[in-house]
């Protein structure tokens, strides 16, 4: 009687034990994968869609994660204009680093992410950034 | 040459003394039944249309009424003379048996052989002669003439006759009248005287019987006195009538030209009046035909002379004629036989000359009167053949008077041509028309006239249509065809200063044009189609144009497509106000081709859009 009640707890057990070690894994390779984009939650752009049409993104927020290319221009009041890499370099975009970052140094060919927000001339501001 | 001068003068200038015989063209001479009477009188001069005309043997030229006339460029004797040249020779049957009736009558009326039977015989040829058409009834009018003066001879017979009757009468007049004055002295009155008285009385009855008796016979005897003198005058004068009427025949048929007729005429003249008075009693315009041609007082021994004389040189002159056409002396040869023409045209040496030389002398004289009108309407061309023509067949021909009017007519002609193109080419209009007029009045038919006149119109037609073309393709913007033909349009807007600024301004373009065409092919040439066609865009867009620069264009837009499409996206939404699009082609387009200006320019543009203080 007792033979027959530990065999079906014996393979729950072993059950559960394949699933911690699953769950362990998946913890393991989280933690050591060195994604640390910290916005990964927000879309990533889609920049097909802003060279066709920046306007109809207005007020969205996407994230992007580039090369800074080239530095277009500077003011003191609006901020950087910067040209950013994206997809491999295969497209550039225009990124508008406001003053609130003006703390952080950009040059050429740093890699950042950046939380951008599509303004209301289709210019993508930064909301925040990081560096990649 | 006195004659020669007279009968020249006097025949072809008058319809009224031209005969053609055996022709119907022109109406006969008159045959007149009656002689015309000469005029009488020197204050007439109606003769001849009121002028004598005069030849200058000289010249050979023919003075009338006013009028001058070289007697080998005159239109009827021209014509007349052509008719001749072209007419069979008169050498019929007819034409022989007509000369023998005439010969034969001057024959028999010949000086040292007329008798009054040969008269009569002579007579009697007369209305034969006449039968021939080549007489124009002539002969008739001699004979008419004759027989006229006959009928005078016979009037005055019978006047001389009635003047013996009236004369016997007369005389037995004078015997009554005698008689019946001697018979009163037989009166027994005047016998006795023994009584006064009654013896006076008685003498008294006595006178006035005797003068009752003489004075029917007086009467009478006065009649027949004025009878006798009526009959002397009426028989001078009718002589006198007759004669005057013979002579103006001989003078009408001498005036014709019939100077057989003439000689067969004088010759019954003589015969019929016999008196030895042979003064022309004719008017003095004829008179002084003869008189001042001959020197010599016109007489009918003049006329006859004269009429012998010609006759004889028409003779030389036909041999003449035959001799120069065998040495093919032409020239001489047709004015011999024109000389001979004029005076002789109705005698038989003249008409019986063959065709066949009269048709060497026609060949030559329609080549003279051609090369005439040809210098007349200053056809020099055709002069120039036709001497050249006439000095081949004519030996004797002289070319060298028209050659030198040919020659100095070429000459000023050409000087004016070559006047003409100096001012086409200098534009200078009023000298070219003036040059040109007077070229074409010196050699109208000049072929380089016509040749100079085709360029330099075509010069000026080509102008304007080049003109016109560049006013066209100004308006259609087409500043490469402008281009393309900018020689001809140079060339034309020469003397327009206004479209000359105008084409000044298109070949500067074009010249902006073809040069970024030659940089764009040029960078093309090295693989740098992004610049190649960056280069002609910006040549394109001042000049949108130009057809090479578009074609080049295209051609280069699909070499460098992306940089393209990059820029055209850019700018396409630049202009839809969408800078962060418009800005990230242009980035993307600079990426393409990083030396683009119009990456470059637009990238600037909204980078100072986005950020207006930027620096």
């Amino acid at each position: 009687m007792a033979r027959k009640s530990s065999r079906p707890l014996a393979g729950l057990w072993l059950v559960l034990a394949i699933v911690l070690v699953a769950a362990a894994f998946l913890g393991a390779v989280f933690l050591f994968s060195g994604d640390s984009n910290p916005y990964r939650t927000v879309p990533e752009l889609e920049v097909r869609s802003y060279l066709e049409n920046a306007n109809s993104l207005r007020g969205n927020v996407y994230r992007i994660d580039g090369e800074v290319v080239n530095s277009l221009a500077w003011s003191p009041t609006s901020g950087r204009l910067i040209a950013v890499g994206v997809s491999e370099g295969r497209e550039i975009l225009p990124v508008l680093v406001t003053t609130e970052f003006n703390q952080i140094n950009i040059q050429k060919g740093q890699k950042f992410i950046f939380l951008l927000e599509v303004d209301e001339n289709g210019i993508l501001k930064t909301k925040n950034l990081t560096k990649s | 040459m006195k004659p020669f001068c007279l009968i020249a003068l006097l025949i072809p200038l008058h319809p009224a003394f031209s005969q053609a015989p055996g022709t119907m063209d022109q109406p006969p001479a008159a045959a007149p039944t009656q002689a015309a009477p000469a005029p009488a009188g020197g204050s007439q001069s109606s003769f001849l249309g009121g002028d004598v005309p005069v030849l200058d043997p000289g010249s050979e030229i023919v003075s009338w009424d006013g009028r001058n006339w070289n007697i080998n460029n005159n239109r009827m004797f021209e014509a007349r003379f052509e008719k001749f040249l072209s007419a069979p020779e008169s050498d019929d049957a007819s034409d022989r048996e007509y000369q023998i009736i005439i010969e034969s009558i001057m024959d028999k009326m010949a000086p040292n052989r007329v008798t009054p039977n040969s008269t009569d015989e002579a007579f009697q040829l007369l209305p034969k002669a006449s039968a021939f058409d080549v007489d124009a009834n002539l002969c008739d009018a001699i004979a008419n003439q004759v027989y006229s003066s006959w009928l005078a001879r016979r009037s005055k017979d019978r006047l001389v006759a009635a003047n013996k009757g009236l004369e016997d009468e007369r005389k037995r007049l004078e015997w009554n009248a005698k008689v019946t004055a001697q018979g009163n002295s037989l009166d027994p009155g005047r016998a006795g005287g023994t009584n006064d008285t009654a013896s006076t009385e008685t003498q008294s009855s006595s006178n006035l019987k005797r003068d009752m008796e003489m004075q029917p016979i007086l009467t009478r005897l006065a009649e027949i006195n004025g009878l006798l003198k009526a009959n002397q005058l009426k028989n001078e004068v009718a002589e006198l009538q007759v004669k005057i009427e013979f002579q103006a025949l001989l003078v009408q048929l001498f005036l014709q030209r019939r100077f057989q007729h003439v000689v067969i005429g004088t010759r019954f003249y003589r015969s019929i009046f016999a008196d030895g008075d042979s003064q022309l009693r004719v008017g003095d315009d004829a008179k002084n035909l003869f008189s001042k041609t001959t020197g010599l007082p016109p007489t009918l021994g003049t006329i006859d002379s004269m009429a012998n004389e010609v006759m004889r040189d028409v003779g030389e002159g036909v041999a003449a004629f035959r001799f120069l056409l065998e040495k093919q002396e032409l020239e001489s040869a047709t004015k011999r036989l024109a000389e001979t023409f004029l005076i002789g045209e109705y005698l038989p040496g003249v008409r019986t000359l063959d065709r066949d030389n009269k048709r060497q002398a026609l060949a030559f004289a329609q080549a003279a009167n051609k090369l005439i009108s040809a210098i007349e309407v200053k056809d020099y061309a055709l002069a120039e053949t036709i001497v050249t023509e006439l000095a081949g067949s004519a030996k004797d021909f002289d070319s060298s008077k028209p050659m030198a009017a040919i020659e100095t007519a070429k000459t000023v002609s050409a000087m004016h041509i070559a006047k003409a193109r100096n001012a086409a080419v200098s534009g200078d209009r009023e000298v070219l028309e003036t040059e040109l007029r007077a070229a074409t009045e010196i050699w109208p038919r000049n072929p380089s006239l016509a040749e100079v006149s085709s360029q330099i119109f075509s010069q000026a037609d080509v102008q304007g249509r080049a003109l016109l073309d560049f006013d066209q393709l100004l308006g259609q913007k087409n500043y490469r065809q402008i281009f393309d033909d900018r020689m001809r349009f140079i060339a034309a807007t020469a003397m327009h200063p206004e479209r000359q600024e105008q084409l000044r301004q298109v070949l500067d373009n074009m010249s902006t044009v073809e040069a970024a065409i030659i940089r764009s092919q040029a960078i093309e040439k090295r693989g740098d189609y992004a610049g190649a066609w960056e280069s002609a865009e910006l040549a394109f867009q001042e000049n949108p144009d130009d057809n090479k620069l578009n074609q080049l264009r295209s051609d280069l837009t699909t070499r460098a497509a992306d940089f393209v499409r990059a820029l055209r996206e850019a700018q396409n939404l630049e202009t839809k106000n969408q800078p962060g699009s418009s800005l990230a082609w242009y980035l993307k387009a600079q990426k393409e081709y990083p030396p683009s200006e119009f990456a470059r320019e637009g990238i600037q543009r909204l980078t100072k859009e986005i950020l207006p203080d930027a620096t």
